[in-house]
């Protein structure tokens, strides 16, 4: 379990992170959620130690190792830009913390070749990091992580290099991972889906405070306040709410609109529209429309719902919201 | 931007005959008075005491401000490029004084400081040794004008490289020293590679402050270049100048050869 209390930074007047206390349990999936400059890195390097906080303190397993220097940490540490050492082998890199600890060789070869099976690089290993894709490097640096028996392992945006399809089957492949190896696990990520698809439980920073933490259905469904909201998920904002865009429904009327509203339970406003644009992407079909107060918004709905009410262009309707949050505060939603 | 074809030619042969008439005609003329004679007179003239003891001396100045400035190279290259160094511009700036400097410049202000009568001329009279004069001097001054290499060539790798693999080190479990002998020192060895080459190439010509300070014996105090001068000036002996010149040119292209042989081998792996 990793423990962090009222930590504190600042760079010059930057506030990166301010007072964040957090809880990562023992054996978690942990993501620290949001957009650039709210924290999250600064608030991973500093539980690895490779950041100093000017306040408050960092506990792993109980121990405090706030003052402790990263090699005393007990830590793995996984980089964005993989971090790979350039002039070893890929048996060398991830063999490393191994042969720092002066551990027989013979048990080095055994282990490293065991991790290099575990993230399918077997056969890599007298490769150099040159000679590897960029998902084969970062499988390479997750082993030379995993090599020491870390009592935590911190990834930084470990797939934010790397291209789509190569990051949502490593995501994946991380998820089945740690579902075997079951270390405390927290990754650093500026993508909701990657957050939601991964991890078992969500910190969402935003200038450097945490305004919110929880597993990724309730903050889902049940966010806190309209930049979790924001965030977490695509929003359209109809009349004075901030809604998903797939719990908006399209009628043709007024009328027609009211009864099913009310037949649902919901409420909210009823919200005057045109349709601007209908584009069809896959499986789901996304309408762009523009209120009759001249706010834009776009509606999510299923193919089979859209070919049964054919919307088109240039047509009114009246849109409401399956589900939506409280009115909108006062402040501006990033 | 487009050139026409004429243009192009006039810049090509403007470049040649530039390159041609400045660089090349020199040496070969050099090449050509050195072994007119034939290999015999030119080995002779190139094994006399005066010639073998001048290449020695060389070599040994060589042997001594090459590690001298590697260590110190290092050093200032990563506290440049790691570490919060006050006043980081003066010392940059420092760094790059030997460029700056006329060789001749360094070789006066040493006789000032360490001469008979400089700031640290007592030296001399306590313990006996010569620095003005000696072997001491030479070194010193030789130090001083190649400071810059092995700094300037090591600063900007440090720069390219980051500092990620260190950190990915050190959350390894690697101490300060282990993190510098396995991941920063291979790292920066081709930067360090050719501020070396350069520093042997610039220690072996260097004669301007060396001058100032040596006391210029044959057989005694002459570096090659020393040979070379003292050569054609004092003794009016044209082709031993050219024979030492052309024995001080073989080693600096020695010293390219290897780079380049390193260079070959960086760019295969």
């Amino acid at each position: 379990m990793i423990t962090v209390t009222d930590a504190r930074k600042t760079y010059g007047d930057f506030v990166a992170l301010d007072d964040v206390s957090l809880e990562i349990p023992a054996g978690s999936l942990t993501a620290l959620l949001g957009p650039s400059g709210s924290g999250k890195s600064t608030l991973l390097r500093s539980i690895a130690g490779l950041e100093d906080l000017d306040g408050g303190n960092v506990r792993i397993d109980g121990e405090d190792v706030t003052h402790q220097p990263p090699q005393h940490r007990g830590i793995g540490f996984v980089f964005q830009h993989y971090a790979a050492f350039k002039h070893m082998t890929v048996r060398d890199n991830v063999a490393f913390g191994l042969t720092i600890r002066r551990r027989p060789k013979a048990e080095v070869a055994r282990k490293v070749d065991d991790l290099l099976e575990i993230v399918g690089l077997d056969g890599f290993q007298h490769r150099y990091p040159a000679q590897l894709s960029g998902g084969q490097r970062q499988r390479m640096a997750l082993a030379r992580a995993l090599a020491v028996d870390p009592q935590v392992l911190l990834l930084d945006e470990p797939f934010g290099a790397l291209d789509a399809k190569v990051r949502a089957d490593l995501r994946r492949w991380l998820r089945r991972l740690h579902d075997e190896v079951h270390v405390t696990t927290v990754l650093v990520t500026h993508d909701q889906e990657e957050a939601l698809d991964v991890a078992d439980r969500i910190a969402v920073l935003n200038k450097g405070r945490i305004e919110q933490v929880g597993d990724p259905v309730s903050l889902y469904e049940r966010p806190e306040n309209d930049f979790v909201m924001s965030f977490l998920g695509a929003v359209s904002r109809l009349g004075d709410r901030l809604v998903r865009p797939h719990d908006i429904v399209l009628e043709r009327d007024h009328a027609t609109a009211a009864s099913r509203q009310a037949a649902e339970g919901a409420v909210g406003p009823l919200v005057a529209a045109r349709v601007d644009r209908v584009v069809r992407l896959g499986f789901e079909v996304r309408i762009e429309l523009t209120a009759d107060d001249g706010e834009r918004f776009v509606a999510q709905v299923t193919r089979a719902e859209a070919e049964r009410r054919r919307y088109t262009a240039g047509e009114d309707v009246v849109a409401w919201a399956l589900r939506s949050e409280e009115p909108v505060g006062a402040g501006p939603v990033a | 931007m487009r050139t026409s074809r004429r243009a192009t030619l006039a810049l090509r042969t403007l470049a040649l005959v530039y390159l041609v008439g400045l660089l090349a005609v020199p040496i070969v003329v050099i090449l050509w008075r050195t072994f007119g004679e034939g290999l015999g007179p030119f080995l002779a003239s190139v094994r006399t005491p005066a010639a073998v003891s001048a290449l020695n001396l060389s070599l040994l100045i060589v042997a001594i401000t090459v590690p001298l400035n590697v260590v110190f190279g290092v050093v200032t290259a990563i506290a440049l490029a790691r570490w919060r160094v006050p006043f980081r511009g003066v010392v940059q700036a420092v760094v790059d004084l030997p460029f700056a400097v006329s060789p001749i410049v360094v070789g006066v202000s040493l006789i000032m400081l360490w001469g008979v009568g400089g700031w640290f001329g007592g030296l001399e009279q306590s313990t006996g040794i010569k620095v003005i004069f000696g072997l001491p001097g030479m070194v010193i001054a030789t130090v001083f004008v190649t400071l810059p290499f092995v700094v300037r060539e090591v600063e900007p790798v440090l720069h390219e490289i980051g500092t990620e693999q260190e950190q990915a080190a050190a959350t390894l479990g690697a101490s300060g020293w282990q993190t510098f002998w396995r991941i920063t020192l291979p790292a920066i060895r081709w930067g360090l590679t050719y501020g070396v080459v350069l520093t042997v190439a610039r220690a072996l010509g260097e004669f301007g402050a060396v001058i100032m300070v040596s006391s210029g014996f044959p057989g005694v105090s002459q570096t090659l270049t020393l040979l070379v001068h003292s050569r054609y000036i004092d003794d009016h002996n044209t082709y031993g100048a050219y024979t030492a010149a052309t024995l001080l040119m073989g080693l600096a292209l020695l010293t390219l050869l290897g780079m380049t042989l390193l260079d070959r081998k960086r760019t295969h792996r």
